[in-house]
């Protein structure tokens, strides 16, 4: 085994694995182009061979040298290595990924819901609004005690209640939250500055560059979007 | 003295201008605050004003976005310094040695070498674009086909796949993924879907901006916030310290070799300022007898990248006037802007629009210049965003980067894409990645299957036709030589 640890051994698998994925898929695209011989899909595959011997001569120069140091100093100086971080175990990674999904469960399951039992536009809404509760409810009480974990996933959630519950209702939460996750505890400079924040935003982006945000689509937080534009603007 | 006539006359038509000093003002300031404000760049800047564009002249439109492309470049480098946030990937090599910089209680000094460095790469680059536009054009256009600009690509990313990443295969494998990245959307040649997954959103290809501001403003946060649970997070310590003349003196190769550097690449279109600074910023790596200070917070770090990536906006501007050719984002950007006034940017420009092109080379003297006075002032400014408390600091990028990636197209997936690129990025840089080779992959990755694609049927897919062109088979030798040598350095060198 050399100086090979596990994490060696997973991470290559990970690479050889995405190749392997991706090359299936490839066959999608294998397609003739006349006036290209090589065709639509050699050069996807040709990265993909070149992954392929990268990831296994990653793993044979940690079989040599281990994790060894960064083979230049340009290198080192961009060590962020997760050594010596309490948020390098499996069930850290566990429930990191677990809060990582949940902005693409709410994401798809309404529209799942509403498939399944044929729910028109008010019903879907409904359906999201029930999703994005229960969701918001299970990250509050996943990320207790994993705010690294919790910081990830907060932006990608913000991020999937755009469409629906636009930039102008959203924000302020976002802000808040933010600054909660990075140990910020005095509540009242949060809301003042988080307000402050939001005001300046506003006023700089929609009032001063008439930038279109998303105002959302469901109930009140549609109307408040448009609300918020129309004084704005 | 033709070429300095015209100069004076497109200075004068210039400065005559109200309307016109407004904008060049607006454009020097606001260049300077997208380029230098982490989690926004010059790029969101750019696509915001496009569409009001239309209701400025040709010159005005063209005239602005000539001068952020100036001082945004070097605006870029203020947050690469101070924050380890390259405001746009040109300014990443910056960062490698001026955050340590900054991390050392020299952020002032860096920041000053960046404003001189800038000034006087962008200065000297418009003077020779504006002597020397017609014959380099000429020669790079002559000399410069589809094989040589896939080998010019595969030499840059083999220069490249040494920097920022723990080992030398990892840098591979972040420049691999980059270009896996720019593969996803139409196939180049008979725009054949690849790896849509059926999501009408990947057909269009994930665009870069979203993923560059995911890599570097996102992903930058997210590592601040683990820093700070580890206890590890350090606000950098705050001084104005400009560089002496003497060190410039002291400096003054790797000046003129960066202004050689970031001219020659600049000129190319797709190389542009991003492989000029990495080359820039490489060969002077190369070149030292002290490798081991870089890295570690060496002036001429910040020096070599800073003065060829403003070295490459004036040459950036030839192919995109002369040829019509854009060589990157924003000069993109200027070819809507030609087109929202039903012009076509290339010969004919020179002929029917002789002022806007004197007005626009005028523009960019004049904006290199002011990045003298403006960027100390502005700087100064800049470093007091320092003194903000992370945890306020932090949800203001983030917000600024949502509106970014959301103004570019509307879409809100855009944003979501900017988020997981920068939950990927955190854990690829945790694991020894480059996020700076991922993205020059992606930005490189397009055009270099389009110039393979094109240097093949050139060739009638017979590789040694590559023998047969000097300029490529050169490069192709050089960038395998570059690839055999760091093989070498990784199993047999205790360290490159």
């Amino acid at each position: 085994m050399g100086n090979l640890r596990t994490g060696h051994i997973v991470e290559a698998a990970l690479w050889l694995g995405l190749c392997l994925f991706l090359y299936i898929y490839s066959f999608q695209f294998e397609k003739e182009i006349e006036i290209y011989k090589f065709g639509a899909s050699a050069w996807p595959r040709a990265i993909l061979l070149l992954i392929a011997v990268a990831a296994v001569g990653q793993l044979l120069y940690n079989w040599k040298k281990g994790d060894g140091g960064a083979t230049s100093m340009i290198a080192q100086a961009h060590d962020d290595s997760s050594k010596g971080s309490d948020h390098n175990s499996l069930k850290w990674y566990l429930w990191t990924f677990f809060l990582l999904a949940l902005p693409f469960i709410y994401m798809n399951l309404p529209e799942a819901i509403a498939g399944m039992m044929s729910l028109e536009k008010p019903g879907l809404h409904s359906a999201k609004l029930i999703v994005a509760g229960i969701v918001v409810l299970v990250y509050i009480l996943t990320m207790r005690g994993n705010y690294v974990g919790g910081i990830l996933a907060l932006p990608i959630l913000f991020g999937a209640f755009l469409q629906d519950f636009g930039f102008y209702a959203m924000a302020p939460i976002f802000i808040l939250g933010v600054m909660y996750l990075f140990g910020e505890r005095r509540y009242k400079r949060m809301v003042v500055i988080g307000l402050g924040l939001y005001a300046l935003l506003m006023i700089f982006f929609v009032s001063l560059l008439y930038v279109g945000l998303p105002t959302g689509n469901i109930g009140w937080f549609y109307d408040f979007g448009t609300t918020m534009v129309n004084i704005l603007q | 003295m033709e070429t300095f006539n015209n100069f004076l006359g497109g200075a004068v038509t210039l400065f005559s201008d109200p309307l016109g000093i407004v904008i060049f003002f607006g454009g020097v300031i606001g260049g300077m605050l997208f380029g230098a404000i982490p989690g926004v760049s010059m790029l969101t800047l750019a696509a915001i004003l496009l569409p009001f564009t239309a209701h400025l002249s040709p010159e005005h439109g063209i005239m602005l976005f000539s001068v952020i492309y100036c001082t945004g470049v070097y605006g870029g480098a203020i947050t690469a310094i101070l924050f380890n946030i390259p405001g746009s990937p040109e300014n990443a090599p910056t960062a490698f040695d001026g955050y340590p910089m900054t991390k050392n209680g020299q952020a002032g000094k860096a920041v000053g070498a960046a404003v001189m460095c800038s000034a006087i790469g962008g200065t000297v680059s418009a003077v020779i674009m504006m002597i020397a536009t017609a014959p380099i054009a000429n020669w790079a256009i002559s000399a410069f086909g589809p094989p040589e600009i896939f080998a010019l690509v595969f030499f840059g990313l083999a220069v490249a796949s040494s920097v920022g990443a723990k080992t030398f295969w990892k840098g591979w494998l972040s420049i691999l993924i980059g270009l896996l990245i720019a593969v996803i959307g139409l196939d180049p040649v008979g725009g054949i879907p690849r790896w849509d997954f059926n999501m009408p959103y990947l057909l269009a290809g994930i665009h870069f901006i979203p993923t560059i501001l995911g890599f570097f403003a996102v992903t930058e946060i997210f590592v601040q916030a683990e820093n700070r649970a580890k206890g590890s997070y350090q606000a950098p310590k705050l001084s104005v310290d400009f560089p002496s003349f003497a060190e410039l003196i002291a400096h003054k190769f790797a000046v003129l070799r960066s202004i050689v550097i970031g001219f020659f690449c600049g000129i190319l279109p797709g190389i542009g300022a991003t492989l000029a600074s990495f080359m820039g910023y490489n060969e002077a790596v190369r070149w030292s007898k002290d490798k081991s200070e870089f890295g570690k917070g060496k002036l001429e770090g910040v020096i070599s990248s800073e003065t060829a990536n403003n070295a490459a906006t004036g040459a950036a501007m030839i192919p995109l006037l002369a040829l019509g050719l854009p060589g990157g984002a924003l000069t993109a950007m200027m070819v809507g802007v030609f087109q929202m006034h039903d012009m076509e940017p290339g010969p004919l420009v020179f002929l029917n629009s002789a002022d806007l092109v004197w007005v626009v080379f005028a523009a960019m003297f004049f904006a290199n210049i002011s990045i003298l006075f403006v960027g100390y002032l502005e700087t100064k400014t800049i470093i007091n965003l320092l003194r903000i408390p992370f945890q306020f600091l932090a949800p203001m990028i983030l917000c600024l980067a949502t509106v970014g990636a959301y103004a570019v197209r509307g879409l809100t997936i855009d944003v979501i894409v900017m988020f997981v690129a920068g939950a990927i990025g955190f854990f690829l840089r945790r694991s020894g990645y480059s996020v700076a080779g991922i993205v020059l992959g992606l930005i490189l990755g397009r055009i270099g299957e389009q110039t393979f694609a094109q240097a093949m049927q050139m060739l009638h897919f017979e590789w040694s036709g590559f023998a047969g062109r000097p300029i490529a088979a050169a490069l192709l030798v050089a960038g395998f030589l570059t690839l055999l040598g760091s093989i070498y350095g990784a199993f047999f060198k205790k360290q490159v």
